[in-house]
């Protein structure tokens, strides 16, 4: 609630009086404010003067190449190996990721994520890009593909899949054919008795007996 | 017993019988199928594909080198006798050998029928060579002695009744 100051209560006439008194007697000459200024300015120009110096100090460190040695000496020391080992080594390590690959809230945002016309954008613009063009011509041109090819048609889990599937289309035509000529066996019998006029010995199933 | 006395054992010829029946007290038992006009037939056909196909593919390997060369006339008809000989005793050999020694031929292998002698025993070549002669000699009458297979009780025909031979279902024959 804001007071209006015609109502907000003034000090007493003798109230003020005392307070000049007191401001007069600690600082006679009124020095105060300005030195509460000065002192502001100085905080300014000295943060100022510290960040460009402190700026200037990065760049000579990044100039000399020192932060490249460092990350070479962490390398050279097996430090960064070591993490990596005991992060993967944590046997809570793969239960953490698990739990993270399988919570919902991971699902939801991968969901989302591919769901979002910005990645479908993305990825048509990549598929239109020059560089897959380029890329798959290359793979397409490349010995190594062919050679890799190669391989796998003659590997012998291939050759045996398709010899297997070859001989299972035989082995069906065989069945069909057979089934097909045993039906037509009995058929045949069955007009050459009536034509006879001798009946059949048994109603066995066709081509069935006992030696 | 040991390997070796296994071993041994199994050389035996009495020792084979041991440890599965004989053909004639297998057949006693167990039902057998005996095959029809039409499947045989067809797997007569797939077999007479194949005899040509080999034979035709042989005489134009033979035509094709002996056009280069020149030969007199006389020779010619040896040539073509021997030719005809030739395909004469593959056809015959291509029936003998497969029915004396798995009992099927590539086309009855497809079906899956075997040609048995009549208590089931395997047939022996005098006795193939005997069913192949009966075989010709049952075409002969407009195949007449074919008809036979289909008013007899165990489908034989007049090569079968000659050559005291069954054709049966071979169940997995493909590979027996």
């Amino acid at each position: 609630m804001r007071v209006r100051p015609s109502l907000r209560p003034r000090p007493a006439a003798g109230t003020v009086g005392t307070m000049t008194d007191v401001r007069t007697l600690i600082d006679p000459l009124g020095l105060w404010p300005r030195t509460t200024r000065l002192a502001g300015r100085a905080e300014h120009a000295a943060l100022g003067t510290g960040e460009r110096l402190l700026l200037a100090v990065v760049d000579r460190a990044v100039a000399s190449g020192l932060p490249r040695q460092v990350v070479d000496r962490l390398l050279d020391d097996g430090l960064a190996e070591h993490i990596a080992e005991r992060v993967l080594t944590d046997p809570g390590f793969e239960q953490r990721a698990a739990a993270l690959l399988e919570s919902p809230q991971t699902g939801h945002l991968l969901e989302r994520v591919l769901d979002s016309e910005a990645s479908e954008r993305l990825v048509a613009q990549v598929l239109e890009s020059r560089l897959v063009d380029v890329t798959v011509a290359r793979v397409l041109a490349s010995d190594e593909l062919w050679t890799m090819v190669d391989e796998i048609a003659r590997s012998p889990a291939v050759t045996e899949a398709i010899t297997s599937q070859g001989a299972g289309f035989a082995d069906q035509v065989a069945d069909e054919v057979g089934a097909r000529s045993r039906n037509a066996d009995a058929w045949l019998e069955r007009v050459a008795h009536r034509m006879l006029g001798r009946p059949l010995a048994a109603e066995a199933p066709p081509g069935t007996g006992l030696a | 017993m040991s390997v070796a006395a296994r071993l041994r054992a199994r050389r035996v010829p009495g020792a084979a019988a041991t440890v599965a029946p004989p053909a004639a007290a297998r057949t006693a038992t167990a039902p057998v199928g005996y095959v029809g006009l039409v499947t045989r037939a067809v797997a007569f056909a797939l077999d007479a594909a194949i005899i040509n196909l080999v034979a035709l593919l042989t005489a134009a390997v033979v035509v094709l080198a002996l056009s280069v060369i020149p030969i007199s006339d006389a020779l010619r008809t040896v040539t073509i006798a021997i030719g005809g000989t030739s395909y004469v005793l593959w056809v015959v050999g291509y029936f003998v050998v497969f029915w004396s020694t798995t009992g099927q031929t590539p086309g009855n292998r497809l079906l899956r029928i075997r040609v048995t002698a009549a208590d089931g025993g395997r047939l022996r070549p005098r006795r193939s060579l005997l069913r192949f002669v009966a075989l010709t000699f049952a075409a002969i009458p407009l195949f007449a002695g074919f008809l036979l297979i289909l008013v007899d009780g165990r489908r034989r025909g007049l090569h079968d009744v000659v050559a005291r031979t069954v054709v049966v279902d071979a169940p997995g024959g493909r590979h027996g």
